[in-house]
């Protein structure tokens, strides 16, 4: 898991918003969740110590 | 994009917005100055709570930028419903007993309590901003911002590069451990 990777996506999306190119950031916002979600898949599937 | 012209540079909800974009970025901001004046390391789960407040912060940047519009209000909410999950997990993570929780608190509460509650904040703001909102439509890309949504803007995407460049240097270009301690690139 590229830890950074989702923050670079995250810039590309920024500079891309900032200079008006709203369809290319919203792509690149796009790119971002998904990466976040997968990121969260591999670390947080560890078992709680707590029950709920 | 014609049929959604306005002529008006300023309004109240591109304002809000503004204000929304500089709430992230002192939240980013004061995440760093943290992390350099007293050398605590963010954790996976804590940088990706950063990832997902960049993510909110686009949503706002996108509203300053072109005018509110509902699928701008979307991501936002996504966003912030992402950043809720990785900071509530984190908070259940240390609250089993004896558990003196991941790095140190502020004001009583951990980074990712706080971070929790940010991203609740940020949901209701959306909520309320999408009832008063009334145009709900976007401005022309020849409306820009003013001088303080831009230097917002500006901030928000430093904060961004930033966190771009902290993490490559704590991670380097891969996983960071669970509880890191010092900077991969700056190891002797």
């Amino acid at each position: 898991m590229i830890m950074v990777l989702p923050f670079v996506t995250g810039a590309i999306a920024a500079w891309l918003g900032m200079r008006g190119k709203r369809s290319a950031c919203l792509f690149a916002w796009f790119i971002t969740f998904v990466i976040f979600i997968a990121w969260c898949a591999y670390h947080m599937t560890d078992p709680l110590t707590l029950s709920l | 994009m014609n049929a959604y012209k306005t002529s008006a540079a300023f309004t109240w909800p591109r304002f809000l917005n503004t204000l929304g974009l500089a709430g992230i970025s002192a939240t980013l901001l004061f995440a760093f100055v943290w992390q350099f004046m007293f050398n605590e390391l963010p954790c996976p789960l804590c940088l990706l709570q950063r990832v997902a407040l960049v993510m909110v912060g686009i949503g706002f940047l996108l509203n300053v930028r072109f005018g509110s519009a509902p699928s701008h209000y979307g991501l936002i909410i996504l966003s912030a419903l992402g950043g809720a999950v990785a900071a509530g997990r984190q908070t259940l993570l240390h609250m089993a007993p004896n558990d003196m929780g991941y790095g140190s608190p502020f004001l009583g509460l951990h980074f990712y309590t706080w971070a929790f509650i940010v991203f609740v904040l940020v949901i209701a703001a959306c909520a309320v901003l999408l009832v008063i909102d009334r145009a709900q439509s976007m401005l022309s890309n020849s409306a820009m911002p003013n001088l303080f949504a831009r230097l917002v803007m500006w901030l928000f995407v430093l904060l961004v590069i930033g966190n771009v460049v902290s993490t490559a240097v704590e991670c380097g270009f891969g996983a960071c451990p669970d509880n890191p301690t010092q900077y991969l690139w700056l190891k002797h």
